[in-house]
């Protein structure tokens, strides 16, 4: 639960016959992380047929895909299936391409249809401007002898395009009068045609071009037009409807194709894969171990002859190569996401999910304390949790519901509801609410020095996490001199005793920080010596490696290891300072939150009026949306940057079993 | 007329009072002198521009910058004639100054085409922001939004509603097939002039008359600038000449703009037109320098006219329109004047380009 699932490494030599078999136990189960044989070294003996089966496969999965995208369903499996066996290509293929006949036969008209309909509108579109030109259409087009222009002009244009044509003969109509688009048609001789063209192109004359199947008026063409254009229409909808009845009644049978040719796809490309020998196949990969003894037995009913050879792999020192698994629990799985955001764990090292389990609603109640408004979101996040409220966000619904949990039990201990405190819930709401813990207005001081205490805690557990994980990493320089190593640590508590001595009994002094200068011990001679194990990490961390100790060499390269180590202290004690010191935005908001409330009450006035009430719900709504976005950034950060760096490297392998999904969504 | 009388008195004696404020030729003089651009800049200061180059910083002193701000003096004399001007004549000056936004129009369109080479549209903004005339709450078109569209039909698309919709939606047909913004500003100045010509027209009596004169001056220099630069640079055919040109003005009547597009001898032409302009033939002889002389000439022949508009009976629009046009010539002095500053050319080469000189007081 603290650590990554515990892997172990798989090795099975499978006979050619079985090939088959032992690979859908093995995609079956969801348990199995293939490792590419190209990486070990098992080369393929000649051509790879298995690699055209996947192409073959993956290409007909793509036509079935595309079946159901034109007749309109959407892409699923059969409600029960079934892993069964590969299917043959051949046999699968000729179905495949039957529908597919069917389906095009009727797109294709469909396609032809629409391409038709959109020729008529656009010719449509061009006759409109002449709808009411009384002249026959054939007269306009362009006539043997003739040069003939017709089109829309600026009206403002005419008399100037008249003008331009004077010294060639020519005929200009008027075919519409229109104050902003008037239509007219010059004929002239052929040897003028340049001019003519150049005149009506000067003017900015925009031709029209008339279809050439129709003749009569403009108004007779432009009423068949529509004619057409509603016919086809109309076949559009019928073909539209065909293949929809065509999908309804291949739908089943479309469904049992997609599952079977999807799982011999995705067997055939796990298959290519696996090293190839004369008579047998190597596959190598990983397995949780928990799940290695299922996985054996299912192996060995797919295969009598099958060789498998495992190793247990130790969760100790470094398996970079190691998949990672973790432990699934939909609980967990908003934390798992902000997890993953940050790094995936690498094997063996700690998984912090738990911890950030019950860091993050912690911090967050913390900061947005108030009974009302965290029962708000809490029932805000498990109304989005079950798809009632702002359906596929499930995960940050529960994320925002823990958190409302803990800020309404933070609301309880603070005597906080909807922003009322103290003689306010008993002047408004009429009833008795006292704070059990401490009023953050009332005593700011405290909260803020609670507020560094508890990140006090928080660090320490850090650094403590950070050793552990050397250890179990066996990184031994790093667990004496890292950054968040025994020395680090130890001179943190010494750096903290000395804050102690210094802030003494003044109301900001946090009190861990006190207790631990009470302590008998010299915390000056500790931090000078810590101080230096701090200082010189890399020279001892270089040293218990065997590495050279000094980079540079000469004079130089010890002045610049001196500069170096300098800086590293500097850098320690002002990230020690600020990682602890950053807490202290916790009790800050848990203060800013009820000054926002007496912003709110400010606002709304003392009589208890309607105007009042609405205000007090408006700003609650305003202190749910604003305040609790901002407090959630602000707890993200404290764990991305405070916490989570102190012990949490990631950069872990994810684990990717192979799976044949019976859900197209999972998939 | 006493309805002119009492509607343009105050306007009148305004614009007379602003007229005094214009920059003598011996103001041009003394600015000529200026060693740099902060010294002129320094010499305008105690001009009637000073209040909008008050706020201009030493270290901020850039051609762009001082040209931006003395042009927003002439932004404000719209303004504030327009608000005084009598209900009949509003309608004109208003068209008179839609000119300048036909000019951003042109240069958001320029900048949109070149766009590419300045990296981002933020920048382009940045940079066609300080080029484009300050008409404030006058301007009609997006022209931010327009820079950032990034193309010119996405940025044509954001004209509908304005008074460019109609012309432009004509002209970018030609534009989608010549990928050339020649068609798209040849249609916004020809619908510009005509829209300008028709509110004269809607004019009566003396008021139709300076109109006509002015307004007509100015549209001649126009006009005839158009047809001979598209015969000597473009060479278009007649026909296209007589599409791109316009067939109305003061004294270029649409027979004079036909002949030359018909190929008639341009000089004789200019010289029968205007025959205080002497020596055409040489000007045209050598047209790269030439043109540009005989337009500084041909603006000149506006400011006589605006100038002489003050001569005489004063309530009419003739007053506001000619103070208006000599405010711009004024500008037009100042930013080269600016640009020769700051680029430190010679007198004698930037001198000759100056409109106002003593023989126009």
């Amino acid at each position: 639960m603290f650590f990554p699932k515990e892997m172990s490494e798989v090795e099975l030599i499978i006979p050619s016959k079985d090939l088959v078999a032992v690979t859908k136990a093995l995609s079956g189960y969801g348990v199995f992380h293939q490792v590419d044989s190209a990486n070990l070294g098992v080369e393929g003996l000649g051509p790879n047929t298995w690699q055209d089966n996947a192409g073959q496969y993956s290409n007909l999965e793509r036509r079935i895909q595309s079946i159901f995208q034109n007749v309109g369903l959407a892409e699923e499996y059969p409600t029960r299936a079934e892993i069964g066996s590969m299917v043959d290509l051949e046999a699968v293929r000729p179905k495949v391409d039957q529908i597919e006949e069917e389906v095009r036969a009727i797109t294709d008209q469909l396609s032809d249809e629409r391409k038709r309909l959109e020729l008529l509108e656009s010719q449509l579109r061009q006759l409109e401007p002449i709808a009411d030109v009384n002249v026959e259409v054939d007269a306009l087009r362009k006539p043997t002898f003739m040069h003939s222009i017709l089109g829309i002009v600026p009206a403002a244009n005419i008399s100037r395009l008249r003008t331009s044509l004077l010294r060639v003969p020519h005929v200009f109509f008027i075919l519409r009068e229109d104050a902003q688009k008037p239509v007219v048609w010059i004929l002239g001789s052929k040897r003028n045609s340049d001019v003519l063209e150049r005149a009506a192109k000067s003017a900015y004359l925009n031709s029209l071009s008339l279809p050439e199947e129709f003749s009569g008026t403009p108004e007779k063409i432009t009423e068949k037009l529509r004619r057409e254009i509603e016919s086809s229409k109309q076949k559009i909808s019928g073909l539209e409807a065909d293949l929809v009845k065509h999908g309804e009644s291949h739908k089943a049978e479309l469904q049992e194709l997609l599952w079977e040719v999807h799982i011999s796809r995705v067997m055939a490309d796990a298959i290519v894969r696996f090293g190839q020998l004369r008579h047998t196949y190597v596959v190598v990969g990983w397995v949780p171990t928990a799940d290695l003894e299922e996985l054996t037995t299912r192996l060995k009913e797919a295969s009598r002859e099958i060789l498998i050879e495992t190793t247990r792999t130790s969760r100790s020192g470094h398996h970079a190569n190691v998949p990672v698994a973790l432990a699934q629990s939909k609980w967990l799985k908003p934390i798992q996401m902000l997890v993953g955001t940050y790094g995936h764990p690498s094997y063996g090292e700690l998984d912090p999910t738990l911890l950030m389990a019950f860091t993050f609603p912690l911090l967050y109640g913390a900061m947005f304390g108030d009974l009302g408004q965290g029962l708000v979101m809490m029932v805000l996040g498990i109304l989005m949790h079950n798809k009632i409220f702002m359906k596929g966000m499930q995960s940050l619904g529960l994320l925002i519901a823990y958190c409302g949990a803990s800020a309404a039990i933070f609301g309880y201990l603070y005597g906080s509801i909807f922003g009322f405190e103290g003689h306010l819930v008993e002047e408004y709401l009429h009833f008795h609410f006292e704070p059990v813990w401490i009023s953050p207005m009332e005593n700011i001081l405290s909260v803020l020095s609670i507020a560094i205490d508890a990140g006090i805690v928080i660090l320490m557990i850090g650094f403590l996490l950070g050793m552990l994980n050397s250890i179990r990493t066996r990184e031994w320089a790093h667990l004496l001199f890292g950054h968040s190593g025994i020395a680090a640590f130890l001179f943190y508590i010494s750096f903290l005793a000395m804050l102690g001595s210094f802030l003494g009994d003044t109301a900001l002094a946090p009190k861990v920080a006190v207790a631990i200068n009470s302590l008998p011990l010299p915390f000056t001679t500790l931090l000078i010596v810590f101080g230096v194990f701090v200082m010189f990490g890399g020279f001892f961390r270089n040293m218990v490696e065997g590495h050279t100790l000094i980079e540079g060499k000469g004079f130089g390269g010890f002045m610049m290891f001196l500069i170096q180590s300098l800086m590293d202290l500097i850098e320690t004690v002002i990230s020690m300072l600020s990682n602890t010191l950053s807490f202290i935005r916790v009790g800050a908001f848990a203060v800013a939150h009820g000054g926002l409330s007496l912003a709110i009450f400010s606002l709304a006035g003392e009589k208890p009026t309607l105007g009042f009430w609405i205000t007090i719900i408006l700003g609650n709504l305003f202190i749910i949306g604003f305040e609790g976005l901002i407090v959630g950034i602000q707890t993200m950060r404290l764990h991305y940057y405070e916490i989570l760096g102190k012990f949490f490297h990631g950069g872990g392998m994810q684990f990717e079993p192979l799976q044949l999904k019976s859900s197209q969504k999972d998939a | 007329m006493a309805s002119g009388s009492s509607g343009y008195a105050a306007i009148s004696a305004k614009v007379r009072a602003m007229y005094a404020d214009l920059l003598t030729p011996q103001d041009m003089a003394r600015l000529s002198e200026s060693p740099d651009l902060p010294a002129l800049v320094s010499g305008l200061k105690s001009t009637a521009y000073g209040k909008y180059l008050s706020s201009l910083r030493e270290n901020e002193l850039t051609s762009r910058r001082v040209i931006l701000q003395i042009r927003k003096r002439l932004a404000d004399s719209y303004s504030s004639v327009v608000q005084q001007a009598p209900e009949q004549s509003r309608s004109l000056i208003r068209q008179l100054f839609r000119y300048f936004e036909v000019g951003n129009l042109k240069a958001v369109l320029r900048s949109i085409q070149t766009v590419s080479s300045w990296g981002s549209s933020d920048t382009a903004w940045d940079r066609v922001h300080d080029v484009l005339f300050p008409l404030g709450s006058f301007s009609t078109i997006p022209a931010q939004a327009m820079v950032e569209s990034g193309s010119i039909a996405s940025a044509v698309e954001l004209l509908d509603g304005t008074p460019y919709e109609s012309t432009m939606s004509f002209a970018m047909k030609r534009f989608s097939a010549e990928q050339n913004l020649f068609p798209l500003e040849v249609a916004l100045d020809l619908d510009y002039w005509r829209h300008i010509w028709s509110e004269v027209k809607n004019l009566k009596g003396r008021d139709r008359e300076m109109g006509g004169r002015l307004i007509g001056s100015l549209l001649d220099l126009n006009n005839l600038m158009w047809v001979i630069r598209y015969k000597i640079y473009h060479d278009l055919s007649e026909e296209e000449l007589i599409n791109y040109t316009l067939p109305f003005g003061y004294r270029v009547r649409d027979e004079d703009v036909r002949s030359i597009a018909a190929g008639a001898d341009i000089a004789a032409t200019v010289s029968r037109i205007y025959p205080a302009i002497s020596d055409v033939n040489a000007l045209l002889e050598r047209p790269q320098a030439g043109l540009p002389k005989l337009e500084y000439l041909l603006k000149q022949q506006v400011m006589i006219q605006c100038v002489s508009a003050f001569i005489g009976y004063p309530f009419h629009i003739g007053l506001p329109l000619a103070y208006l046009l000599l405010s711009d010539f004024e500008i037009q002095d100042l930013v080269v004047l600016i640009e020769a500053k700051s680029s430190n050319l010679s007198d004698e080469s930037y001198r000759p380009l100056l409109l106002k000189t003593t023989l126009i007081q």
